[in-house]
């Protein structure tokens, strides 16, 4: 299986330089420019686009995903909910298409780090067929977990020692994106999650795709949707297929986390992009969302969420 | 007893009248001053003049990032353009419609005062010229 992945990301690395040769000998030939207007936003509900804004610019980043609809209007399907996620971020574009960020969520009040580089852009002229992007995060666990009494399955008996290194979670996405005609848009993506602390006998690793896209129904209009899946590839997990309740005490799995769902509308203006829409998982972070998602595509699992983004230039 | 019923009639009369003020704005707004507009900006030429192809472009552009303000045809009555300090005059008319096409890219990519800078939202060079040519269309 190790070698399948190696096979992959060789072949990504091939085709990325394919590209790059295209993009050289197009500049000999006929300055082909990059096609317009192919995402109003740097975001996607919880997703990224291969849209970075010019260079100097600030974005802030505001997410919000209320509680899920299964009470109905006793908590106004969730919006009065108590539980719910809120990330608040901000990146800026440090060079033509580099833009680094910060966010925070509410949710186990993780502080991600992450990066996004569009490679290659889709040209005018079909010299450079796709967009090609990759974005990548680091983020910290920033609950207190001082009060917190952790089972210590290595050593049963000891405290578990929770440590620094443990917060830490990574998340790294390769993003291919075509504007396909003036309406539609749609990206595929492959990612890979790692995440240094997880419930016992859940995977540390997980192998992701994404598919996402916008479809515009008004000038200022889309309608837009997200779809992410962990994969479940047995030979990087460390759930052993043959365990079950009688050789390993207290299995009840298997683990695998649920895909992700979302569907809404953009709305688009000259600094902002406000998106609403309903999705079933309760993450934003996208490694917590590939790794942690236990609420399947359940009608009851859906929340509304909202996610706005704020343009600043300077 | 009777200070606290003045008391109250006080209170009561001035929150009535807050009220009935919070519906009152000053519609104030001043008349823009003359455009000084750089000699290079009067002389420029439109390269993209007459383009048909960049209509759709122009158009696009116009509804993202001007038609809050000066409406759905530049008559500057969108929603914002009560907001602002300075009226916002039409763009079809003959005052407006009679200046260089370079003067216009000015007023529209460059800016001044609450007019925006547009030069990092709309940085392709084409792009600024087909909201040159959309504007113009405004009837």
């Amino acid at each position: 299986m190790k070698k399948t992945i190696l096979y992959i990301l060789l072949g990504l690395f091939v085709c990325t330089n394919l590209f790059a040769q295209d993009e050289e000998s197009a500049d000999v030939v006929e300055k082909d420019k990059p096609v317009r207007f192919a995402w109003e936003s740097g975001m996607l509900i919880d997703q990224q686009t291969s849209h970075i804004p010019t260079v100097k610019t600030l974005e802030m980043v505001i997410q919000h995903k209320f509680g899920s609809i299964d009470n109905g209007s006793s908590d106004l399907w969730g919006i009065y909910a108590p539980a719910g996620n809120i990330r608040l971020g901000l990146n800026y574009v440090v060079a033509n298409n580099v833009q680094i960020g910060w966010g925070i969520s509410k949710r186990n009040m993780y502080n991600d780090f992450n990066a996004k580089w569009t490679i290659f852009e889709q040209t005018r002229k079909n010299q450079v067929p796709v967009f090609v992007t990759v974005y990548a995060n680091a983020a910290i666990d920033g609950m207190n977990r001082d009060d917190v009494e952790l089972f210590n399955f290595e050593e049963p008996g000891q405290k578990f020692d929770y440590k620094f290194n443990n917060r830490l979670s990574y998340f790294a996405q390769l993003i291919i994106g075509r504007k396909v005609t003036n309406a539609l848009s749609v990206q595929g993506a492959v990612s890979f999650s790692h995440a240094n602390f997880v419930p016992q006998w859940h995977d540390h690793d997980r192998v992701g795709l994404h598919f996402n896209g916008r479809l515009k129904v008004s000038p200022q209009g889309a309608i837009i949707f997200n779809y992410d899946v962990p994969l479940q590839i047995d030979g990087i997990s460390e759930q052993h297929p043959d365990w079950n309740s009688t050789n390993t005490p207290g299995w009840d799995g298997p683990y695998h986390p649920e895909p992700n769902l979302s569907f809404g509308y953009e709305v688009s203006t000259s600094t902002h992009a406000f998106q609403i829409y309903m999705g079933n998982s309760p993450a934003m972070l996208l490694q917590d969302m590939m790794i942690n998602n236990n609420t399947g595509i359940d009608f009851d699992n859906f929340a509304i969420g909202f996610t706005i983004t704020r343009l600043w230039s300077f | 007893m009777k200070k606290y019923r003045n008391l109250l009639t006080l209170s009561v009369v001035v929150f009535v009248g807050s009220l009935l003020l919070s519906f009152v704005t000053v519609q104030d707004q001043k008349d823009p001053a003359p455009w000084d507009v750089p000699e290079k900006y009067v002389k420029m030429e439109n390269p993209y003049a007459g383009d048909e192809s960049l209509d759709r472009v122009g158009k696009i552009l116009y509804i993202k990032h001007c038609r809050s303000c000066h409406g759905n045809n530049g008559e500057g009555d969108g929603p914002k353009a009560a907001s602002m300090k300075t009226k916002i005059h039409s763009m079809t008319a003959e005052a407006f419609k009679k200046q260089s096409d370079g003067v216009i890219y000015y007023q529209s990519i460059i800016g001044r005062d609450e007019m925006p800078n547009y030069e990092s939202k709309i940085p392709d060079e084409e792009d600024r010229w087909a909201l040159v040519n959309y504007i113009k269309t405004l009837k």
